[in-house]
């Protein structure tokens, strides 16, 4: 199962604040992005956590696809599983956080039987179309962050998250 | 949401939602023998009641594990986390353990009593399928107290 053919170190750059850093994230990330010279970005390639899913096997249909990386807190490293919805958009790979933005539960493709066609939080009803788009009346204010993505060796590959560019 | 001061300010903006409070309870064994099955059942607890925030995070809060010594006097400490957690907003309270003596404090509504699984041996791509079951059979028990009562 575990692939470790790109080293997890090589995500030690995008350590988080703490075990609770995942919604600061959502916020401080893009500030951090915008801070940094826009030509730099386009060369990102070595940050990125190879994972074990094939690229061939992925649909239209978003599957969960995990990802781990060591995450140093103070002096305390840790290994960190994340995870992303991961789809096809005609050869597109988009790749989005399951991290609700109402307040962070994680939330889950067709998890309500009813909206098989969007994500669904479970802790209060908030739901999202497939592109990430939070839908009216349901909690959340924003569309769900995006993953870059890219593919690697015939593998998906999860870079950094930034705001959504699907909406 | 963690027990940690930066959440806390978050949880007392949004106390409509974060409904939950979830006491994770840890007997300590330090003898020679049972230290380490004792550590191996916290490192399940707190393994699972991890994953369990993550998966809820905007809704539950997660105390630290309340630890007690093997002879300590488990209707007492339920007596009194109930008096404490009845001063809060939390419309639920779960508590996780994995000592078996829980079960028969009957005062204490929904005691959660998993069998402590010895993760510490298991490569990480196993202990996280086994750590992902076990949530599997959590998450439906919160599920349906939401579904009841909210
Ligand atoms: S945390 Fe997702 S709807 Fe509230």
């Amino acid at each position: 199962m575990s692939n470790n053919r790109v080293s997890r170190r090589q995500f030690l750059g995008y350590t988080l604040t703490g075990v609770g850093g995942f919604m600061a994230a959502g916020m401080l990330m893009p500030m951090v992005r915008f801070a940094v010279d826009p030509i730099l970005q386009q060369h990102e390639g070595g940050d990125f956590v190879l994972t074990d899913q094939a690229v061939a096997d992925i649909t239209e249909e978003p599957v969960r696809v995990d990802f781990s990386f060591e995450q140093t807190d103070a002096w305390y490293v840790s290994e960190v599983t994340n995870s992303a919805w991961v789809y096809k958009e005609g050869d597109k790979l988009i790749a989005l956080s399951p991290v609700c933005k109402h307040l962070g539960c994680t939330v889950n493709w067709a998890g309500d039987p009813e909206q098989p066609t969007q994500f669904f939080c479970p802790c209060h009803a908030g739901r999202y179309e497939k592109n990430g788009q939070n839908i009216p009346g349901t909690p959340p204010l924003g569309p769900l962050d995006e993953y870059e993505v890219q593919e690697q060796d015939g593998f998906v590959a999860i870079g950094a998250v930034r705001d959504n560019t699907l909406v | 949401m963690h027990f940690i001061a930066k959440e806390i300010d978050q949880y007392l903006n949004q106390q409509d939602y974060v409904d939950t409070a979830v006491v994770p309870l840890l007997q300590l064994d330090l003898s020679t023998n049972g230290m380490k099955p004792s550590a191996g059942a916290s490192e399940y607890l707190q393994t699972l009641t991890a994953l369990l925030e993550k998966q809820f995070k905007g809704r539950i809060l997660l105390l630290p594990p309340v630890s007690y010594a093997k002879i300590a006097n488990r209707q007492r400490i339920a007596d009194e986390l109930s008096e404490e957690l009845q001063q809060t907003g939390f419309k639920h309270v779960f508590y996780l353990t994995t000592d078996a003596e829980w079960r028969t404090i009957e005062s204490l509504k929904n005691v959660l009593w998993l069998p402590a699984i010895p993760i510490e041996d298991m490569d990480q791509s196993f202990k996280k399928s086994v750590m992902e079951d076990q949530l599997r059979q959590v998450l439906p028990l919160f599920m349906k107290e939401w579904s009841h009562h909210s």
